[in-house]
């Protein structure tokens, strides 16, 4: 178990920057969650760590030592991989005993290990077959297996779920959750599924375009995000966000919207944001603004409620029982001590004094 | 019967005559040649069915002068060397060409090719000076090396074919579960691609086992090899058919053999079950 530390990482093909100038330090044990849409570095991140790929620039340290000049097999990391990549022409046993085998871990002892490591994901009745005869979760597991059958410094973790159905991915999610708890090796894990960031991880790492946006726990990455972009991707549905103009602490957008900020500093273009379930529907005139019913949207536990004031489109979140005919005048309370502000120029989170 | 339906039994008609006239004139050689091989001289060029078969062409050929087995090994020597040798060596050239990054890969690559459109004819001379001065003229190892140049590069080309076929993701998780590039490649890559590597070493030795040109100028006596040796029935004599049809079953039989190979292994596809 180790600590994972990039300094001043970047990754160049060509003209394309990957990742720029990133540093990031994974603490031993951590459970380090990247996250961002396609194609914003966080993979390659990773497969710097792993050694599948080489950074242009800066350091890569696991534990102690710069890894930057050694090939993955001595970094004794273990990877888990989207598609698995599973060893095809070997039974079940052998794929999880291939790391065993290569270290000259022999007869009964090897078959132990493979034995113990296929028991904790529930996969020794499957040991003798291959993978082609295993669904999608099956083969997941036995990749799993593969990368505790040995205990490596760092568990290194792919979109490892991505290729499961819904209901998989749930328990599955909840088995690697377990499984870091119970090993306590320091996990790096690759997702652009943002409840996959806030149910596993310690800390979450919102990257984009090549650069991390920010790193923090989910709580304060949900909480307080740091920007425009972590504030839009994170949450379903997404956070309201309203354009409009700031001064002297107020906000005030077209449509009647006013809010007070308790942010004095700041005057001009600002960006407000507030999460649909800090938004409480009320009878017209009773909230802090009136706006038309545009959609009702029944999720199960509540209902959605997408209403129109001025230019702006907000999402409030309202009980379940709730039922208005699209047109209506409702009223909207938002809740003042969880309003965000962005500054609509430099995008970043503006906060009170 | 309606006009439509007698135009289409009408069409199928025609189709299987086509189809039957071009397997007569694929089979019928052969199936010539296999009667040739079982009949005595004096049948030989009578046409007829019906003839009392005989083993003695096959004595005949294998008995002084014609020593036909010397033959045989040789081109069973040649072709297992060069294959043994090829094969191994083009999985590393196309792994190579097909993972790494290289400078001028797609140069090299082409070069690769581009051997193999030089006709035979323009090197066979410099090859039979080559051989002379170092001595290796009529013997299997000139046979060896000239095959190898021939397949070689078709191999690799081939191979890279099935490599690129191949996701990278299990090669990479080898890699992190700690092999070498070179164990990966034996212990993952090898196994996956391996209906293409069976089919790729069936082709180089079937392309040796048939290479007539080399052979015919590089060998006298030593070395000579089966489709060389069959031009030694043509004597003063005559053309002494019934060995020459002997001497070509024994030159197909490995043929028939390694196209059931072939087919089998172009059926089966391996890489199912490592990825989704």
């Amino acid at each position: 178990m180790a600590e994972v530390i990039l300094r001043n990482v970047t990754k160049r093909w060509g003209g394309f920057v990957a990742v720029r100038d990133q540093s990031l330090t994974v603490k031993d044990g951590e459970f380090m969650v990247l996250l961002g849409p396609s194609g914003c570095g966080k993979t390659t991140t990773m497969r710097m760590v792993a050694g599948l790929e080489e950074p242009t620039s800066g350091d890569i340290l696991i534990g102690p030592n710069r890894v930057n000049d050694l090939p993955p097999r001595e970094r004794d990391v273990a990877m888990v991989f989207q598609s698995y990549g599973l060893y095809p022409h070997m039974t079940v046993a052998d794929n999880i005993g291939y790391p065993l085998k290569l270290r000259g871990v022999r007869g009964a002892e090897r078959q132990r290990q493979i034995e113990a490591a296929a028991a904790k994901v529930e996969l020794g009745d499957l040991l003798h077959r291959k993978p082609r005869e295993l669904s999608g979760g099956q083969r997941q597991r036995v990749a799993l297996a593969r990368a505790i059958v040995r205990r490596p410094q760092v568990f290194l973790m792919d979109e490892p779920l991505s290729n499961l159905d819904a209901k998989l991915r749930v328990s599955t999610r909840a088995e690697i959750k377990h499984l870091q708890y119970e090993l306590g090796v320091t996990t790096i894990y690759v997702t652009h599924d943002q409840i996959e960031a806030m149910t596993l991880a310690h800390r979450v790492a919102v990257m984009s375009q090549g650069e991390i946006r920010q790193l923090d726990t989910p709580e304060a990455i949900y909480d307080r995000p740091a920007d425009l972009f972590v504030a839009g991707f994170i949450g379903s549905p997404p956070m309201n966000l309203v354009r409009g103009e700031h001064a002297s602490g107020v906000f005030t957008a077209a449509g009647g919207l006013r809010a007070a900020t308790r942010i004095a500093g700041h005057r001009g273009a600002a960006m407000l944001g507030i999460r649909p379930e800090d938004v409480t529907v009320a009878p017209a005139g009773a909230g802090d603004l009136d706006a038309s019913v545009y959609a009702v949207e029944l999720t199960g536990d509540s209902v959605l409620v997408t209403a129109q004031a001025g230019e702006a489109r907000l999402i409030a979140k309202a009980d379940r029982a709730w039922r208005a005919e699209p047109g209506t005048t409702i009223g909207l309370k938002l809740d003042a001590t969880r309003l965000h502000l962005f500054d609509a120029d430099t995008t970043r989170r503006l906060n009170p004094e | 019967m309606s006009p439509a339906r007698r135009r289409k039994l009408l069409w199928q008609a025609v189709e299987s005559a086509i189809l039957l006239g071009a397997l007569f004139l694929i089979l019928f050689p052969i199936l010539w040649m296999a009667l040739t091989a079982f009949k005595r001289p004096v049948d030989l060029f009578g046409l007829t069915f019906l003839f009392t078969p005989t083993l003695d062409n096959f004595r005949a050929i294998f008995a002084h002068p014609w020593n036909i087995g010397h033959t045989l090994l040789n081109s069973f020597i040649v072709a297992a060397a060069t294959v043994a040798i090829s094969v191994p060596a083009s999985t590393l050239a196309a792994y190579a060409f097909s993972r790494f990054e290289l400078p001028f890969k797609g140069a090299l690559f082409f070069t690769i090719l581009a051997t193999q459109f030089i006709p035979a004819v323009v090197v066979v001379l410099p090859f039979y000076l080559l051989f002379r001065d170092l001595g290796l003229l009529d013997t299997v190892y000139a046979l060896i090396v000239v095959n190898l140049a021939i397949v070689t590069p078709f191999a690799t080309w081939m191979l890279k074919g099935f490599l690129d076929a191949v996701p990278t993701e299990s090669e990479e998780a080898a890699l992190v579960d700690g092999a070498t590039r070179l164990r990966v490649i034996l212990d993952v890559v090898v196994p996956m691609i391996w209906p293409g590597v069976v089919v790729t070493a069936v082709f180089c030795f079937i392309l040796t086992w048939n290479e007539f040109l080399f052979a015919l100028i590089l060998t006298r006596d030593d070395a000579v090899t089966l489709p060389v040796g069959i031009t030694r029935f043509r004597t003063e004599r005559g053309d002494l058919w019934e060995l020459i049809a002997a001497a070509g079953i024994l030159i197909s039989i490995p043929m028939f053999l390694l196209a059931s190979v072939i087919q089998r292994h172009f059926v089966r596809g391996m890489t199912g079950g490592a990825v989704k």
